[in-house]
């Protein structure tokens, strides 16, 4: 045997970050200039209102003023007022930042169940399997918009954290069908077995050496989920339930749009929130489908 | 008290179908098989595509369900994976066939061959890092490759950490299972060899699996032989080769091909002879379900598949 | 093929059941049962209970649960609490409503998807491909309520062009070629509201197996042998694509349930949906929890008769 090292053909470049991860899915964004511009319209966005709605009252905002109500945009009210005579820029500001942060709420709770649950279904099978995929087709069929209407009238101590735990409970189904049946071609690749072989046990293997390999279809799958979420939200708050109107959402805003006059006249309550809700979706959806792309080795551009 | 024993060994695959998924039938995938290791040798099983000799390994190793039979290692009945036996099996360890899947790709070299000691012993940070690089050490490959990544090595690299890591536990008995057959010819044996030299450091036994005769004669002491999940010969490597009884195992041996080029006419004309035999006797070697018979001992150590006669 | 449907039958009746409990047990959470839509509150609570006893809401939850089923299946949904009717008479009218405007949007979105799908497969990274796909990406990203809202305003307030609410034109009668016009009218802009959206997954799929088919060796074979290729090409991307796509349309019934929600409510519609919501925000639960039997028994067999037709159309769905 010969003893020298055969280590020489390894390059030691600067190549130290574990393959097809975080690195790929930065380049392809970096690559795809629509994803670019729309990753940094987002951030600046986040940056904007998360840093503006520091300064502004949210109680001030949407306090009732019967002096100011329905005005056209005009220099004190950049945006008008609604039918309160509420600032509908401030709304506006405050709106975006609760509707980001409750989709990131009810995207991170949704994504963890149906991630737990689709990884113990794929990486046992059989049995657990069977009923765990029973029970998704089920939730699938179910008329969930209606359920989750139901749910919020019916729910005594209405909040913000029940109203994400609700709409969570009906939105895991996707995620843990995809987690599931990459978990499934995971678990028979060699290095499961082996890792059995060398002592680990189950739920150190689902957590620490699969879970890593599934990693980018995670982000992906939850930054699509992000920009869906969000629309289901406004999409409530515009029914009416969703938000209080003393925490708007900017589903609230496009909901005085119900009111004919409103949508017909005075665009400027309801416009600037659907376009700018039209905008942070499709934006994230950019992201989201060239981070995609990133995963799938034969779609990536570069 | 043999090193390791495998008693009348079962495993089964349940076939589904019909209306409600139940089983319908089964895949006798491994169908009463015994043989036992002597330690320090290595033994050789053999057979054709399908004949179960990976799911012997894999059920010796608590990978499968055994369907019925013992798995007895120095004695310890190790046939089911349960907690208690969960001990007992640091002291085997495989080699697995694709040196890309068997390594996870999202760790670096430490991770993957720190995961058995951090399972087993309890050792501060530097000390396991420095087992891991004395392991790389043994193996042929630099310490420093500790913070790479599996992608950044070639196959017969790879395999090498596959190696270090299933060494990582100090094991007495390692199944290989086609451990070179997804590398490069040229690598093949280099890794055979390093195999063979760990072997007599470590005084390792090794469980060998693999469809290519020529790397089991040049590595194995005793050898045996599957056909659809049965023994039809067992063996040393002198018995096998040069006296082969069951019509199956000739035929296997006559196929081996002759480095000699002046040797070939003849070779031809051998295999063909077998080739005959083999169509015009299968009857009397194989079952009506075309399934070898139960062993029969002609030498101490020779066994052969026949048919029970008076 | 017989085994499959027979197995699919036996997943969807536990999902009915499970559906139906789901529902009773909401109908326990609401506030108010069958009484408070038939009697006065300034009555003695004596006689009250009394009352109670008589409609067995004193029963224990079971038995209530199967006298709710024994009457589901009759037909009998209980009473309105508003309307002081059967519920099933309130409903009857709302369900027609809503067919047509479901029909009609299945219609637009078969209709938009299927040229959209071929032109931008068959003719993929051209411009016309290019606007296409621009479109289902907008599409894919924008909200239902949003879309339906910009038409709404765009065509039906500022240039006038649809009606903006209702069924049908008050004053006219039934039966009359003018009150059907009014109808088709009225549903023209809601269910091209809704198609925008919905024909964006199958202008999608059609796409990529289009582009898929391309590349396939017989379409390469034929090209080379002369054969006229767009009559192997037509007759294999029907078989292959346009059946499923067919197929797909009890899948559709969730989104368009959920739709309905949306459209109904902007184009202020009477059907199903919007009654949902009217009953919610009036607290008619009875009401309320009968639309939802409604939509998730639609819903289930919807996905049932998808699951059929395709396993019959294409076997290699069966193996799921
Ligand atoms: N998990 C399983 N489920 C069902 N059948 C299986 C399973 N694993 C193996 N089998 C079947 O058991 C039989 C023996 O398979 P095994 O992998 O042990 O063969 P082998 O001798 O290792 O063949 P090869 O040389 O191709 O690796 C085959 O018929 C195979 O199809
Ligand atoms: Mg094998």
């Amino acid at each position: 045997m010969e003893t020298n090292k055969v280590n020489a053909d390894v390059q030691a470049s600067d190549q130290v970050r574990s393959p097809s991860g975080v690195s790929i899915l930065w380049r392809e964004i970096v690559r795809d200039k629509v994803a670019l511009v729309s990753l940094i319209l987002l951030v600046l966005t986040c940056l904007f209102v998360y840093g503006i709605s520091f300064f502004l009252k949210q109680s001030e905002i949407v306090t009732v003023d019967l002096f100011a109500i329905h005005q056209a945009p005009n220099e004190q009210f950049l945006l008008g007022t609604d039918y309160g005579g509420r600032d509908v820029f401030g709304q506006l500001i405050i709106g975006t930042r609760n509707s980001l942060s409750i989709g990131i709420l009810v995207t991170i709770i949704s994504g963890t169940v149906g991630i737990l649950l689709g990884l113990i279904s794929g990486y046992f099978g059989g049995h657990i399997d069977n009923a765990a995929m029973r029970l998704v087709d089920f939730f699938m069929v179910l008329p969930t918009l209606m359920i989750v209407i139901v749910f919020v009238t019916i729910v005594s101590d209405y909040s913000i954290w029940s109203f994400s735990l609700i709409m969570s409970s009906f939105l895991w189904m996707g995620i843990a069908r995809l987690i599931r049946s990459k978990a499934l071609q995971e678990r028979e690749l060699d290095y499961v077995q082996a890792s059995k072989t060398l002592g680990s046990s189950n739920f150190k293997i689902m957590f620490t050496q699969v879970l890593p390999n599934l990693s980018s279809i995670i982000i992906v799958t939850m930054t699509l989920n992000l920009a869906a979420n969000i629309g289901i939200e406004s999409g409530l708050s515009f029914l009416g339930f969703g938000f209080p109107e003393s925490t708007p959402s900017l589903g609230t805003l496009i909901s005085y749009a119900r009111n004919p006059q409103t949508l017909e006249f005075r665009w400027w309550i309801w416009l600037p929130a659907a376009i700018l809700i039209l905008i942070l979706m499709l934006a994230i959806n950019n992201v989201g489908q060239a981070l995609k792309r990133a995963t799938d080795a034969r779609q990536r551009r570069g | 008290m043999a090193f390791l024993e495998v008693k009348d060994l079962q495993v089964y695959f349940p076939i589904k179908g019909g209306f409600f998924n139940r089983t319908v039938g089964h895949i006798k995938a491994v169908d009463g098989v015994s043989f036992s290791l002597e330690q320090g040798k290595t033994y050789g099983l053999v057979g054709e595509s399908g004949s179960g000799k990976s799911t012997t390994g894999r059920a010796i190793i608590g990978l499968e369900n055994v369907t019925s039979g013992q798995v007895l290692f120095e004695g310890k009945d190790i046939t089911s994976m349960k907690s208690k036996t969960k001990d007992l099996r640091k002291d085997i360890q495989m080699i697995f066939q694709d040196p890309y899947s068997s390594l996870n790709p999202k760790k670096r070299v430490l991770d993957i061959i720190a995961e058995p000691l951090r399972n087993f012993e309890n050792h501060s940070k530097q000390e396991e890092k420095k087992q891991v690089q004395d392991l790389l050490e043994l193996v042929g490959l630099s310490p420093e490759s500790i913070f790479k990544y599996p992608h950044q090595f070639s196959g017969g690299q790879r395999q090498r950490i596959g190696v270090a890591r299933a060494l990582a536990l100090k094991p007495k008995l390692i199944i290989a299972d086609e451990p070179v057959s997804a590398l490069d010819v040229s690598v093949q044996a280099q890794v055979l060899n390093f195999m063979r030299e760990i072997q007599d450091q470590l005084n390792l036994t090794y469980l060998l699996i693999s469809h290519d005769l020529g790397i089991i004669k040049h590595m194995c002491d005793h050898i045996g032989i599957m056909y659809k999940g049965r023994y039809v010969e067992e063996g040393t490597k002198d018995e096998i080769f040069t006296n082969p009884h069951h019509i199956y195992s000739k035929r296997l041996v006559a196929a081996i091909p002759d480095i000699n080029p002046r040797m070939r006419e003849k070779q031809y004309r051998y295999r063909q002879e077998v080739q005959e035999e083999y169509n015009q006797s299968y009857n009397d070697y194989f079952d009506q379900e075309g399934l070898a018979y139960s062993l029969q001992s002609i030498s101490d150590t020779h066994k052969v598949a026949l048919p029970k006669r008076g | 093929m017989w085994k499959f449907i027979v197995r699919r039958l036996f997943v969807t009746f536990p999902q009915i059941v499970l559906l139906s409990i789901i529902i009773f047990i909401l109908a326990q959470m609401m506030p108010g049962d069958a009484l408070t839509g038939l009697i006065d509150p300034n009555i003695d609570p004596a006689a009250i209970e009394q009352q109670r006893e008589r409609l067995g809401l004193n029963n224990p939850w079971y038995v209530q649960y199967a006298d709710w089923v024994k009457g589901a299946v009759q037909g009998d949904l209980g009473q309105s609490f508003r309307y002081k009717m059967p519920v099933t008479e309130l409903i009857e009218q709302r369900m027609i409503n809503t067919f047509w405007l479901s029909l009609l949007t299945l219609i637009f979105t078969y209709v938009m998807a299927i040229p959209l799908g071929i032109i931008s497969g068959r003719w993929n990274d051209t411009w016309l491909d290019r606007a296409i796909t621009g479109y289902t990406y907008i599409g894919f990203a924008a909200p239902l309520f949003i879309t339906a809202l910009l038409m709404v305003w765009i065509f039906g307030f500022h240039f006038g062009w649809f009606p903006t609410g209702g069924s049908v034109a008050p004053g006219l009668t039934p039966g009359t070629f003018e009150y059907f016009m009014s109808k088709l009218q009225h549903l023209l802009l809601p269910a091209f509201s809704m198609a925008v959206i919905t024909t964006v997954s199958t202008v999608q799929y059609l796409r990529s197996e289009i582009i898929d088919t391309k590349q396939k060796d017989f379409i390469i074979t034929a090209r080379a042998k002369g054969a006229p290729e767009s009559r192997v090409y037509n007759r294999h991307i029907f078989r292959n694509s346009l059946l499923p796509i067919a197929a797909f349309f009890g899948y559709e019934i969730s989104g368009l349930i959920g739709g309905s929600v949306f459209i109904e409510t902007i184009f202020a519609f009477p059907g199903m949906g919007k009654l949902f919501l009217d009953s919610v925000l009036l607290r008619d639960f009875s009401v309320v929890s009968s639309v939802v039997l409604i939509f998730g028994i639609a819903a289930i067999l919807g996905a049932l008769l998808s699951d059929i037709i395709l396993s019959i159309v294409d076997p290699r769905i069966r193996i799921k």
